[in-house]
């Protein structure tokens, strides 16, 4: 009986470790790359060479392209940060007649396809003359990143303990300063992580931002479509090396962050953070 | 104790300020969602009426693109593409993602169990065009999975992997396994423990309570899980543009090459059959949530 539960208990632990190694293998296999001494990818790779960051270094079309990329994560980041948190608190906190019809409303760009969301968009834009400028892009990455942003709100609203909003109201507080004082202290996590998805969501948007670029003036991820749409030698692999430790960056700060908080209750319902408050 | 018996009833000045606050808070939110999601769309719809004549669009209303999109044996093949695509990948990250949650929520150590959560889903934070890029160097006939499996002399001659289905399945696979394993994970923490130990008490084996008790009130998540991955799976363009090499056209590429072509009646029936689909698909797994919630555990 004891042999065959280890047993079970082993095939988990090398599936697991399976299933880790493919999650982590293409990623692995890009930075190996990046160092690669010759244009094409083999493995295993032929001498070591930083070639392929010499030659990165050289591609400016590159530099204005990441440039953008950032500066419209940030600004599509806090527009949808802003207006889904105020959102929020009309669905969870004003018990409107159809909260739950207005909520799905704001859900529903999830469904939509992004290829259909950035082809209507390039229409709308030609006719309305925002096309190939920041600010249609901007607003399209708000747009799907709102959703997510109102999700993870809204659960961590529902979370909260009202009884403390009502104290600070009764003791005079109005609601802008029972907002500042109250509210936000205790959402600052889900707000956080909510900013950080829409700042990665914005920065990974391809389809969505396809037509609405011009040749000129692309986003980072774009002009890595284009670029590996032509060639594959390892100049992309560096840049991928570079945006990697970004990212890892990102997810060592959000693994630290969350010391308490369990990843996945974040995405869950606000029920365990009830619990929590109490 | 008077006063809790009759509320005061908000004066209509009240309720009107009440109203302008929502309204107020709501506008941004609003504004945003009118300008770039529904006007959008409804010029999207528009401009599937339009006519398209050799090479060029006309402005005058016609149901050309719709009975072209419908009587043609070329879209059937593009839309049979994309749902046969969604559904390889979703029965491939169920299969593994299951385990994986399972595997997940039997880890006792709470910083293990943490690192490994940030693991799973730390693919999301790069970008998919990198990990399509990273799959094409794993799966070329001079990658590393062709090398091991030469070099264990399990095929003698490179297998095929990229610039076909087959590449395209296994890197949409990777793209998609985060969104399933937390949807069951979360279902399968929740899962009362008490039932599983009635199980056994009453003398159930642990396959037998997998199978009876814990696999079926899990579902919900599968089934959460199954109608993220199939969604995103039918919109992914990405991954079957760079590694389908031309050969597996789908859905969006087929609207991204009608559109770069002005052909944009196609272009707009093909994205409302794209639209329409992903709302059948969030249909069809919603109906199947409540079915196998029912009596069960919430996702």
């Amino acid at each position: 009986m004891t042999s065959r539960m280890a047993g079970r208990h082993w095939a988990l632990a090398i599936f697991t470790a399976a299933a880790l190694l493919f999650i982590l293998a293409p990623v692995l296999i890009v930075v190996i790359n990046s160092f690669n001494g010759v244009a094409y990818s083999v493995f295993p790779p032929k001498g070591f060479s930083l070639q392929w960051y010499a030659n990165l270094a050289k591609q400016t079309s590159f530099y204005g392209a990441a440039v953008r990329s950032v500066v419209v994560a940030v600004l599509s980041t806090i527009l949808a940060v802003i207006a889904g948190t105020m959102a929020s608190i009309v669905l969870i906190r004003h018990k409107l007649v159809g909260a739950n019809l207005i909520k799905s409303f704001f859900l529903s760009p999830i469904v939509l396809p992004k290829m259909v969301l950035g082809v209507a968009l390039f229409m709308l834009f030609i006719r309305i003359g925002l096309f190939g400028g920041l600010t249609g892009l901007v607003i399209s990455h708000a747009l799907v990143s709102l959703p997510f942003v109102m999700a993870i709100v809204s659960a961590n609203l529902q979370g909260l303990d009202i009884t403390l909003e009502e104290a600070a109201m009764d003791l005079g507080a109005g609601p802008l300063r029972t907002f500042f004082k109250v509210v936000l202290p205790q959402i600052r996590v889900g707000l956080m992580v909510s900013a950080l998805f829409a700042f990665i969501i914005s920065f990974d948007q391809v389809e969505t931002s396809l037509f609405l670029v011009r040749g000129d003036n692309t986003t980072l991820p774009i002009e890595m479509y284009l670029y590996l749409e032509k060639w594959q030698d390892p100049t992309i692999a560096a840049l991928s090396t570079l945006l990697i430790l970004f990212s890892v960056v990102l997810v060592v700060l959000l693994g630290m962050g969350l010391k308490k908080v369990d990843v996945v209750d974040v995405f869950g319902s606000g029920k365990k953070n009830r619990e929590g408050s109490q | 104790m008077a006063e809790l018996a009759t509320p005061i009833r908000p004066t209509a000045a009240a309720r009107v300020r009440r109203w302008g606050a929502s309204l107020g808070l709501l506008s941004p939110a609003l504004a945003l969602m009118l300008l770039s999601f529904v006007a959008p769309l409804i010029l999207f719809f528009q401009y599937s009426f339009l006519t398209f004549k050799e090479g060029k669009l006309y402005d005058v209303y016609s149901l050309g693109a719709y009975v072209k999109f419908f009587t043609d044996p070329f879209y059937y093949k593009i839309i049979g593409n994309s749902v046969k695509l969604s559904g390889v990948v979703t029965c491939f990250t169920l299969l593994i993602g299951y385990p994986l949650a399972y595997a997940l929520t039997r880890v006792r150590h709470p910083g293990l169990k943490k690192w490994l959560g940030v693991v799973i889903f730390s693919p999301m934070v790069v970008s998919v065009v990198v990990r399509t890029y990273g799959w094409m160097i794993l799966l070329s006939d001079q990658g590393v999975i062709n090398w091991l499996l030469l070099r264990l002399r399990i095929i003698s001659e490179p297998l095929h992997l990229v610039f076909n289905m087959t590449g395209v399945v296994i890197s949409l696979t990777h793209i998609f396994l985060p969104f399933v394993v937390f949807p069951i994970y979360s279902v399968l923490t929740k899962l009362d423990a008490s039932l599983k130990e009635a199980a056994s008490d009453l003398g159930a084996g642990w396959l037998t309570t997998f199978r009876r008790v814990t696999f079926p009130l899990s579902l919900p998540g599968v089934a959460a899980g199954g109608q993220i991955a199939f969604t995103l799976c039918l919109g992914s363009f990405v991954t079957p543009s760079l590694m389908g090499g031309g050969r597996l056209l789908v859905l969006p590429l087929n609207v991204y090459n009608n559109t770069v072509d002005i052909n944009w009646p196609m272009a707009a029936v093909g994205g409302m059959t794209l639209l329409a689909l992903a709302m059948a698909t969030v249909t069809v797994f919603n109906s199947l949530i409540v079915k196998w919630t029912k009596g069960g555990v919430r996702v």
